[in-house]
């Protein structure tokens, strides 16, 4: 046998070092929820949630309906304020200021925060104009910067290709993923820094939802992520970190690959596996 | 058969090909260090060399850590993304591969401690000529089952799984006159044993070779040729790929 044969033996140190291995300690945080209590009229929907929102990562809420997990997710950037009887206590602190603060200003509020809803909602407009719309809003006047802004959401969103020969067509015509495509575009054109999505994929054929959830890994380098669903295995692909959610309690949140293989709580395995009834 | 990375590489989900790829390449790396357990051991035992041994001793805690993490991201590729058709299939026979390639390294490391009680021993007893014959074939074996999962080639796969049968007859025919050793000259009996230990270990890493190549088969074709005749594994390959050459019999 030759000596070379004995040379060096093979390195799986570089193996081992999984780059994904995540924890919440390394984490840089975006939103801190500090006791949050939000009721709807005499009935509490929310009793005390606290958690951190980790920066560029995507973190999904998973539950059953009326967990409060949309309910949650609007108090990020305060949609719940347009419900009436609804009332907050508690804070979410938005890199350390809270956003339910005296004098903030709800509109910037939204910018920094924006959201995608469960049906594409695009507005009666051009491809264009869609994506421009909250541009001319904060009153960017320059055709050439609009310009390059639009194409660069819509090269984000994973839609310039398909769309770039017909700019100026209406939106309505697209399909409903292409839609919703249309609306991240939109809604990352004013460069928030947290983009939440409320059950983003749920009315869209599993070829749109794939890619959306495509889309959402890409994003997640550029923006903080909050993702509610109701479909538990498009939390495992697409999520980092998942928070259970059960009758308006945080029953369990952590790395994803942890909470759907070895889960701490009863109730959380019994939600993954399908035992709860 | 030239070997298609697109197979598992045009997921809509970047990340899913990337968790793939990634895990193949973990299995490829493990086949490569049991590779290496098995030749340094069987080099260390027909040169006397003790140190060789050591190494290849210390060549099976890596197996062994190896054999969980591959285990682990089988769990969590399961888990996370629900693999269907051709990828569950990869991800299940990955999952039964790791198990036989750390086998084969339980193997070698016995190899390799017979190697250290010979040196010890210092004698140089009869059955080292069998010892080398039968470590060539399955030393060939295990390089061939490894690029056939490398090339997903089940043609080749299917060779070695009947290279496997030569390795049991040429054991039992090892076996047949080193117990006639044993009763010409008693007091060899110690000795022998040892050799006979060794070439155990051989035949039994070729019959987990033979596992691979079934594992192989199954992610490939999709049919399970565990506990089947070679005959109708043959069948299996052939209906699969249509390439094995008529006069190749069994």
């Amino acid at each position: 046998m030759s000596s070379n044969m004995k040379s060096h033996a093979i390195d799986i140190s570089s193996l081992k070092r999984d780059p994904r291995a995540l924890n919440m300690d390394d984490e840089e945080i975006t939103l801190k929820v500090n006791d949050l209590r939000l009721r709807y009229g005499d009935k509490e929907a929310l009793h005390g949630i606290n958690m951190l929102i980790p920066k560029n990562r995507v973190t999904a809420f998973i539950g059953p309906s009326g967990c409060g997990k949309s309910t949650l997710l609007r108090c990020f950037n305060r949609m719940n304020d347009l419900v009436d009887g609804c009332q907050i206590d508690g804070e979410i602190l938005l890199d350390d200021s809270n956003v339910y603060g005296r004098g903030v200003d709800v509109a910037e509020l939204r910018r920094r925060v924006g959201m995608v809803f469960q049906k594409p909602n695009p507005f009666p407009k051009s491809i264009y104009e869609n994506v421009a719309y909250g541009l001319r809003i904060q009153g960017l006047k320059k055709k050439r910067l609009i310009d390059d802004t639009v194409e660069w959401a819509l090269r984000s969103a994973a839609l310039w290709d398909e769309v770039k020969d017909r700019l100026h067509e209406s939106a309505l015509g697209m399909s409903g993923g292409q839609q919703q495509r249309l609306v991240i575009a939109r809604t990352i054109a004013v460069k928030p820094e947290v983009l939440l999505l409320d059950e983003p994929a749920s009315a869209l054929d599993p070829i749109s939802t794939l890619k959306i959830e495509e889309l959402i890994h890409a994003l997640k380098k550029d923006f903080t992520i909050v993702i509610v669903t109701h479909n538990m295995q498009q939390a495992a692909r697409v999520s980092d970190y998942t928070a259970f959610m059960y009758m308006g309690d945080l029953i369990e949140f952590g790395v994803t690959d942890t909470l759907f293989t070895n889960p701490v709580q009863k109730q959380t395995e019994d939600y993954i596996t399908g035992r709860y009834g | 058969m030239e070997y298609e990375k697109d197979g598992y590489s045009t997921h809509i989900s970047q990340q899913f090909n990337e968790d793939l790829e990634q895990i193949r390449t973990e299995l490829l790396t493990m086949g490569g260090m049991v590779e290496r357990q098995v030749q340094d051991s069987i080099e260390a035992l027909l040169n006397g060399d003790s140190d060789l041994a050591e190494r290849s001793l210390r060549g099976d805690k890596q197996t062994n850590d190896m054999e969980l993490m591959i285990d682990e991201h089988c769990t969590r590729i399961i888990a996370r993304r629900q693999p269907a058709a051709s990828d569950l299939r990869m991800i299940m026979a990955i999952s039964r591969a790791v198990v036989d390639l750390e086998r084969i390294g339980d193997e070698a490391t016995r190899i390799s401690r017979q190697a250290i009680e010979l040196v010890k021993g210092g004698e140089s007893p009869r059955g080292y000529q069998e010892i080398r014959h039968i470590g060539s074939l399955v030393r060939i074996m295990v390089r061939d089952v490894l690029t056939a999962f490398a090339r997903s080639d089940i043609n080749l796969a299917y060779q070695v799984a009947k290279q496997d049968k030569a390795v049991d007859q040429e054991y039992r025919s090892a076996m047949r006159s080193l117990a006639t050793y044993m009763m010409e000259d008693p007091r060899s009996i110690s000795s022998v044993l040892n050799v006979i230990w060794v070439l155990r270990s051989l035949e039994r890493i070729g019959d987990h070779v033979c596992n691979l190549a079934e594992h192989l088969v199954y992610q490939v074709s999709g049919t399970d040729v565990r506990h089947q005749s070679l005959q109708e594994m043959r069948r299996t390959v052939n209906d699969e790929s249509g390439d094995l050459d008529e006069s190749d019999d069994t």
